[in-house]
């Protein structure tokens, strides 16, 4: 039983790759239909994949690829000129095959699928035809076989120039060739079987359709044995040429395939590997400015940019084994568009270029439908009619380009069409009867952000809902998977002269760079392909208007929002002066984003909430920074939405927390002491004790501020001794000065530097105070009374 | 010698059935406080239990999620039970725990004010949970009595279920 699935895998797997690529090759036949080497690739396709499920017992899809197979044989060998007609069925009978192997996927069976009608229509084709022009038709390739055999046998020269891996590759061939012809006579002999069992019902159904096609048919195959005999050789020998080149490499390429859940692990790991290194260049950073000079530092600095270096290229490497080529999305384009130009009787031609272009595996599969939808669209509102276009003076047959390319860290892709472009005016216009703007926002809109309302929701130009599209769902469903790629949509467009849409999307969706921003004691992370630039005002710049609070960039507004009422922060710490505004831009969308500090750039790994807390508006994920802590990712989008609700909060601080404790007695003075050394603590708790206040202790920096700020104390002054490891005293002192509510607390600093330098930065960190080491015990006493207001009568 | 081999698992397996009773008989728990109560969870639903650690806030949640904190690389979600459980928040101490739980996929952490001890306790010393409480909203999956406490037992999916 687990040979068989392992068996099914495989099958699968190949059935769904030659499906793929016969699609573009069968619009390419359709248009080119004398092209032998593509025929037989087609047939090839159809009939590996016939021998393959008749194997695996898979009775429907063999009964299915075994009457396609007699049509492309026939086709094979000119015995039928494949017409748009024939190419609709055949094109039906293939996605007739790609539902049945989706139904194997998922069931592993192939039943539920009902092939006799489309089998019936590839019998008509092949067995109607046939009937009429039985004889004709099946002696002419009888004859026409050994024409091409011999024109065949006459390159047979040729071998001795060949290599080995070409003389090889034609040994295939022609082994190829053998047992399809083998197959063929087989095929052949079915097929007249059966088409006489199916030939009762064709006449009674399709007569008047069955007659007209019979008529040009004896017609058609009389000019044809000529000049596609004259014409084959030369086709041929280009084939020739072409088929080797093409299977060399073939040969040559070595690959394997790896299950997709081993690489995501890879990537799993590789985010685990750059995290670290970002913490490894904090922890370098730090032991650099406190070891500057020593020799070893110059060791650590190499061994950590040798770290970083290899981590980046192993992130790429491992990026680019999940990258596919796009093209594998645009295979499928060409069938769609000329599906649908068939269905809306217009002209449509569609170039493809850049399909090599590789994305990550994840966004390859998820682009496809957005761009559906994108390519549907411009086939029906885009490009006009055929005769709208003449009476235009354009070509009749309307041109899409579909086109990838690199833009920086980004991929590009680009649907242009030459139709009708879209009407600004005649956008708002809709957009204001249905409700998506009020008349005020019509009036002050740009066009290019009256060309983005075709994304919003319940938005559709079409006056008609068809088939294709027009429901007003699609191009809002569009902008959403985009952005969920934290990709942006960019329309461009010119009445009369066609509309672009380009989608810029990042490469990956795992490791993105970001600029980290500061807000009271919280980061956050922005991704930075959202970010247009940075600048830093004052708090006067900032103007209210409507209850919104703006600037003025350059020649622009620029509304403005703060992020700690995106993210309900409490204004804890004093806001400076100075504030720096992000500016984030969204296609046509800006926003300014005021926030206290920026942090700078890094490249961030992109982790999951995880399902309890997904979803959280304004929050896109979360990141491990270099020091272990977690960082949130804003979500830009979202963002921009929330911002339209938040109304200005003129910088109003919260009033500083009074601590105006009524004092009863002496011990409800407490004093919090700062210092490294155990000794010095005991000598400044023997020189206070007297004074009958509560004392509280605490080794460093760190451990001191964690005490302040968990509240379980009110400080009435602290004592600060200046070095001391983790956090010294003047970082210490700063630390504390950032909040309001501390602004008052007397710090005391207790040292034995002495130097005027040492002072003046006891000063500038925000110390009242500087007593040096050593001391006695009654001065120290009295400057903490001094300071604290001690009251006499607890003397 | 097959033989031989069949008698070995034949003895091996008698031997082991007693185990197994045993153990179907016994549940294994983990107690804990919060405010004045003891509550237990299966031993087996946690994944680990940590001193605690610097966490995230994140914005747009109810109080009692604290927010996200990382457990070697990964982004854990934070949970304070005594706020969830409606007491007021109380500031960590040395005895404070986060309590990493794990069912399925689903993973978070809980604070809980002090860990007591694993507990052994048999089924039929489990009693249903109160009649005033629906049996299916409800947190609580048990009460166990074992010499003169009471232990409320959780339901570990409901713990770590999203509820806003």
């Amino acid at each position: 039983m687990d040979e068989f699935q392992e068996i099914l895998q495989d099958f699968l797997v190949e059935s769904f790759e030659l499906v793929e690529k016969l699609d573009e090759d069968l619009v390419e036949l359709e248009n080119t239909p004398e092209d032998l080497e593509l025929l037989n690739g087609i047939f090839r396709v159809a009939h590996t994949v016939k021998g393959a499920s008749s194997f695996l017992n898979f009775d429907v899809l063999t009964h299915l690829t075994h009457h396609m197979e007699d049509v492309l044989n026939k086709a094979r060998h000119g015995e039928l000129i494949i017409t748009p007609d024939i190419m609709d069925v055949v094109l039906e009978s293939i996605d007739l095959m790609k539902t049945l192997l989706n139904t194997i996927r998922d069931t592993s069976a192939d039943g539920g699928v009902d092939v006799a009608a489309c089998v019936a229509r590839l019998d008509k084709v092949s067995g109607g035809t046939g009937e009429v022009e039985a004889v004709e038709s099946s002696a002419t390739p009888v004859e026409e076989a050994p024409v091409e055999e011999d024109v065949s046998s006459d390159d047979e020269p040729d071998y001795d120039n060949m290599d080995d891996a070409d003389v090889e590759a034609e040994i295939e061939r022609l082994l190829n060739q053998r047992q399809e012809e083998d197959k063929a006579k087989r095929a052949a002999k079915i097929a007249a079987g059966e088409s006489v069992l199916a030939a009762p019902p064709s006449p009674t159904e399709d007569t008047p359709a069955g007659e007209p096609k019979a008529k040009p048919a004896p017609a058609t195959p009389a000019p044809t044995p000529a000049p596609v005999a004259e014409e084959k050789p030369a086709p041929r020998a280009e084939a020739k040429a072409a088929a080797p080149a093409k299977r060399a490499p073939a040969a040559v390429e070595q690959t394997i395939r790896v299950d997709v859940k081993r690489l995501d692990h890879l990537m799993n790991l590789i985010g685990e590997l750059v995290l670290a290194k970002n913490r490894l260049i904090k922890i370098n950073d730090d032991v650099e400015e406190r070891y500057e000079g020593e020799e070893f530092l110059e060791e650590l600095n190499q061994v950590v940019s040798i770290v970083s270096l290899v981590t980046t290229d192993l992130q790429i490497a491992v990026m680019k084994t999940r990258m596919l080529p796009i093209g594998k999305v645009f295979n499928k384009f060409p069938r769609m568009i000329r599906d649908l130009t068939r269905e809306l009787n217009k002209k449509i031609e569609l170039e493809i270029s850049g399909e090599e272009t590789e994305l990550d595996k994840s966004i390859v599969e998820e682009i496809g439908d957005p761009l559906v939808h994108i390519i549907r669209n411009s086939c029906d509102h885009g490009v006009e009619m055929p005769d709208v276009r003449a009476a235009a003076g354009k070509e009749e047959t309307g041109t899409i380009k579909l086109k990838a390319y690199n833009e920086g860290n980004a991929i590009v892709i680009q649907i242009d069409d030459d139709g009708k472009g879209l009407d600004a005016e005649m956008l708002k216009n809709k957009s204001f009867e249905k409700g998506i703007i009020t008349e005020k926002e019509a009036d002050t809109m740009s066009d290019k952000e009256a060309f983005a309302l075709i994304f919003k929701p319940g938005f559709s130009t079409a006056a008609a809902v068809t088939n294709v599209s027009g429901r007003g769902v699609g191009m809002d469903v569009v902008k959403t998977n985009i952005e969920k790629l934290n990709g942006i949509i960019d329309v461009d467009s010119e009445i009369g002269q066609g509309t672009s849409i380009k989608l810029k999307i990042p490469l990956t969706l795992a490791i993105i760079q970001a600029l980290l921003v500061g807000v009271q004691e919280e980061y956050y992370a922005i991704p930075l392909s959202s970010v247009l630039e940075t600048v830093r005002i004052s708090q006067d710049e900032i103007y209210t208007v409507e209850n919104r609070s703006v600037m003025r960039l350059r020649e622009e507004v620029l509304s403005l929002v703060h992020i700690g009422d995106i993210f309900e922060v409490d204004r804890i710490l004093d806001s400076s002066e100075h504030a720096y505004v992000v500016v984030l831009g969204l296609g046509a969308q800006k926003l300014g984003l005021i926030v206290d500090t920026l942090v700078g750039q890094e490249e961030i790994v992109i982790k999951s909430l995880g399902d309890y807390l997904k979803g959280i508006e304004g929050v896109a994920g979360a990141t491990i920074r270099g020091d272990g802590g977690v960082t949130l990712i804003v979500d830009v989008v979202a963002l921009m939405q929330m911002a339209k609700g938040v109304k200005a909060s003129a910088s109003n601080q919260s009033e500083a927390a009074q601590i105006t404790n009524e004092k009863t007695s002496a011990s409800d003075y407490k004093i919090m002491i700062v210092d490294d050394s155990k000794t010095d603590r005991m000598i400044m708790r023997k020189a206070l004790e007297p004074m009958g206040v509560t004392l509280v202790e605490a080794s460093d920096g760190q451990e001191a501020l964690n005490t302040l700020k968990s509240g379980e104390h009110n400080f009435d002054a602290m004592l600060i001794d200046i070095e001391m490891p983790r956090m010294d005293g003047y970082s210490l002192a700063s630390e504390i000065k950032k909040y309001n509510k501390y602004k008052n607390l007397p710090l005391i600093a207790v040292t034995s530097r002495t130097g005027k330098s040492d002072r003046m930065r006891g000063v500038e960190s925000g110390m009242v105070e500087y007593i040096t080491k050593p001391y006695s015990a009654d001065y120290l006493a009295s400057v903490v009374q001094r300071n604290v207001n001690f009251k006499s009568e607890f003397l | 010698m097959s033989d031989k081999l069949k008698d070995i698992i034949k003895t091996q397996s008698e031997q082991q059935e007693p185990g197994i009773d045993h153990s179907a008989d016994i549940v294994q728990l983990v107690g804990f406080i919060i405010g004045e109560e003891e509550y237990a969870v299966p031993i087996l639903t946690i994944q680990e239990i940590i001193k605690p650690i610097s966490w995230t806030r994140v914005p747009q949640t109810p109080p009692y999620v604290l927010g996200v904190f990382n457990l070697r690389g990964s982004v854990i979600p934070l949970i304070d039970l005594r706020v969830k459980f409606g007491l007021p928040p109380k500031n960590h101490n040395d005895e404070t725990r986060f309590f990493v739980l794990k069912q399925g996929d689903e993973v978070a952490g809980f604070v809980i004010d002090r860990l007591t001890a694993a507990i052994r306790i048999k089924k039929s010393d489990i009693g249903p949970p109160p009649d005033t409480i629906a049996s299916e909203e409800s947190m609580i999956d048990g009460v166990g009595k074992q010499e003169g406490r009471i232990l409320t037992i959780l339901k570990v999916n409901k713990l770590l279920e999203r509820d806003f």
